[in-house]
C-alpha cells in the first residue's frame, strides 16, 4: 500500500509554483515566459492529481477529470502563445518581451 | 522509508533541479531537453500516484506535444538555433516574491491532515465517464476552447496580417 506523506508533495508543488514565479518575473524571452507558465501550471496539476488518489471516489474521479482538462488548457495555450511568438517575430524581429512596447503610453 | 517514498524523494529532486536549471541555462535548445525532462519526470510521478491515465496524457501532451512546439518556436525565430540567450540579471525582487510565495505554502502545510490514508486507484473507463458525466461535459468544454485558441492561433499567425 502506498502512503506518500502530504507535506512532500506540498513543498514540491510549492516550490515549483515558486521556481516558476520566479521565471515569469526574470526572464525576459517570451519562450522561457512559456515555459515558467508551463512549470507553474504543472505544480497546479500535481496537486490535482495527489489530492484526487487520495480522495473518495466521486471527488477523486472530480480531481482528476479537472487535471486532463488542465492539462488540454496547457496544451492551448502554447499553441497560442507560439503564435503570439511567431508574431511578435514577424513584427519586431525578436522575441524579446522588453522590445513590445507599443501599448506603453 | 519504504521504496515508493524514496522513488517520490527521487523525482521530486530531479523536478525541482530540471525546472530551475531550465530557466537559468542561456542555451534555448538546452532548456528544451531540460523541459522535456521535467514533464517526463512528473509523468512518473503520477504513474506513482496510481494516475496512469494522466501520466500517459503527461507524456504525450507535454514531453510531447509541447515540446516539439517549443523547439518549433525556437528554429522559426531564430538563425543559428544554438545561439545563446543574452543574460538577465536575476533580481533581488523576483527572487524575494518566490521565496515568499514558497514560504507561505510551506508554512500552510500544517492545516492539512498528516496521516496519509489509502491510494485510490480509477480505471480509465469510469474517468471517461466523469468527463461527459453528471458534474457538467468537461470535455465538451476543452473542446471548444482548445478550438477557440486554434482559431485565435491561426488568426494571429495568418499572411498579410500587421
Amino acid at each position: 500500500m502506498t502512503s506518500l506523506p502530504v507535506e512532500w508533495f506540498l513543498v514540491l508543488s510549492g516550490g515549483l509554483l515558486a521556481v516558476g514565479i520566479f521565471g515569469l518575473l526574470t526572464r525576459r524571452n517570451f519562450i522561457l515566459i512559456l515555459i515558467a507558465v508551463e512549470v507553474a501550471m504543472n505544480a497546479t496539476i500535481l496537486n490535482f492529481v495527489y489530492f484526487a488518489a487520495f480522495a473518495p471516489t466521486s471527488a477523486g474521479l472530480s480531481g482528476q477529470a479537472i487535471a486532463v482538462v488542465l492539462i488540454g488548457f496547457a496544451a492551448t495555450e502554447v499553441a497560442v502563445g507560439l503564435a503570439i511568438v511567431l508574431a511578435l517575430n514577424r513584427v519586431k524581429g525578436t522575441i524579446n518581451v522588453a522590445q513590445a512596447t507599443e501599448l506603453r503610453e | 522509508m519504504n521504496l515508493e517514498e524514496l522513488a517520490f524523494l527521487a523525482l521530486a529532486i530531479v523536478a525541482l533541479v530540471t525546472a530551475v536549471a531550465a530557466l537559468l541555462v542561456r542555451e534555448l535548445v538546452h532548456t528544451i531537453l531540460l523541459v522535456s525532462v521535467f514533464f517526463v519526470d512528473l509523468s512518473a510521478i503520477y504513474f506513482l500516484l496510481e494516475a496512469p491515465f494522466l501520466g500517459v496524457l503527461q507524456l504525450g501532451v507535454y514531453a510531447g506535444a509541447v515540446t516539439i512546439l517549443l523547439l518549433f518556436g525556437i528554429m522559426v525565430t531564430r538563425k543559428r538555433i544554438f545561439s545563446r540567450d543574452a543574460a538577465t540579471g536575476l533580481g533581488p525582487v523576483p527572487l524575494a516574491l518566490a521565496a515568499v510565495t514558497f514560504i507561505f505554502l510551506v508554512a500552510s502545510v500544517g492545516e492539512f491532515p498528516s496521516s496519509p490514508s489509502t491510494l485510490q486507484t480509477y480505471a480509465p473507463a469510469l474517468l471517461s465517464a466523469q468527463l461527459f458525466g453528471p458534474d457538467g461535459p468537461w470535455l465538451l468544454l476543452l473542446g471548444v476552447i482548445m478550438l477557440g485558441g486554434v482559431a485565435g492561433a491561426i488568426y494571429l499567425v495568418r499572411e498579410g496580417r500587421e
